[in-house]
């Protein structure tokens, strides 16, 4: 590390949990982080400041004035443009070293499968179910980990699903597919500005503590925060030996 | 005896409890150590906020995909299962929010 990168980085170094090996491990680590929104942004901001070394931004969306919100890297200017280029652009101006790539595009399974299997940890900040059970099962067939998310009204929801570890369920082992499901959106219903923080932020965490390798992870565990009360729950989640993604895993 | 059981309602069921996000439901109590099953305190839920149960259990009368169901802060998706009294029901929806 250079004298910049001492500084930029310093206040990472002086953990000892963290320190210059960690930080090393940051600058070769590749993060996918699919949904570049309100748990995206935050996410996003947090990895690049940490010094994630490739961190790939997936968004079909253009910016738009109702983001402006809760989204925290976009501005005014940045309204039509397209999401992954308006943080991408931001990110570069607060940490210019990692290598930002951009997805401006809905990604297929296969494509999905590809991504997550360049990465080393996933970050799912996407809105609907159809995406989520797609980043799931590329994350389960590459052995990825993911960092899960969402966020509705003054609810939210963060979980580690480790495919690595044979104990961890995937996020099909939580909820399950096979019926129209109700989307829960943001859109129609509402979403308070720092859930989206919080949660992003609590994502973010979980994925450097796995690049890290420091701590215990969530895997295994689901997190409840009811902004309302402020007030979080952990549930245990355990493996469903029946689950229609993961059950053949080891 | 009578058995209390605290149920924690996610949101996008709280329609159904006039806004609450946790509601008291009681029972008969079977046995002190063997409560009623789970099927029973989503009956009597239902019973008291009309309709909520079919957002959780589907016509087969299994547990909807993306609702998941924790006694303390243990999953359980058989409806079966007995519930000791005074466990607290947590009811999670899957939530798809993001953006």
């Amino acid at each position: 590390m250079d004298d910049t990168q001492l500084l930029r980085y310093s206040r990472h170094l002086l953990l000892n949990e963290l320190g210059p090996d960690a930080q090393a491990r940051f600058a070769a680590a590749r993060a996918l982080v699919v949904g570049v929104g309100g748990l995206g942004n935050p996410a996003a901001q947090l990895l690049a400041s940490a010094g994630v070394g490739r961190i790939t931004l997936v968004d079909a969306d253009l910016v738009d004035l109702t983001n402006l919100q809760r989204q925290i890297l976009f501005a005014m200017d940045d309204v039509g443009t397209p999401k992954v280029e308006a943080a991408a652009r931001r990110l570069a101006s607060i940490n210019p070293e990692p290598v930002y790539v951009r997805v401006a595009k809905r990604v297929g399974p296969d494509e999905l499968a590809a991504l997550a299997s360049d990465a080393d940890v996933v970050l799912d900040c996407t809105d609907n179910f159809a995406t989520r059970h797609a980043i799931n099962r590329a994350c389960v067939g590459a052995r990825v980990p993911l960092v899960s998310g969402a966020a509705i009204r003054f609810d939210g929801q963060v979980a580690v699903f480790d495919a690595r570890d044979a104990d961890s369920p995937c996020y099909h082992c939580l909820f399950g597919e096979g019926e129209e499901l109700e989307e829960t959106r943001c859109a129609t219903m509402g979403v308070f500005a720092p859930l989206v923080a919080i949660v992003g932020a609590t994502q973010a965490g979980e994925a450097l503590k796995i690049l890290s390798g420091i701590g215990a992870t969530l895997a295994g565990r689901l997190l409840l925060y009811d902004a309302l009360r402020a007030s979080w729950r952990e549930m245990k989640v355990p493996r469903d030996p029946a689950c229609a993604v993961c059950a053949d895993r080891r | 005896m009578i058995a209390r059981y605290r149920v924690r309602i996610p949101s996008p069921l709280r329609s159904y409890t006039r806004g609450h996000d946790e509601v008291i439901v009681t029972l008969p109590e079977l046995s002190p150590d063997h409560g009623p099953p789970l099927r029973a305190i989503i009956a009597a839920l239902d019973s008291s906020f009309p309709g909520i149960r079919f957002r959780m259990v589907d016509e087969q009368g299994k547990l909807r995909p993306h609702i998941a169901i924790f006694l303390g802060p243990k999953a359980v998706r058989d409806l079966g299962t007995p519930v000791a009294p005074d466990t607290d029901v947590m009811i999670v929806a899957a939530l798809s929010g993001g953006d």
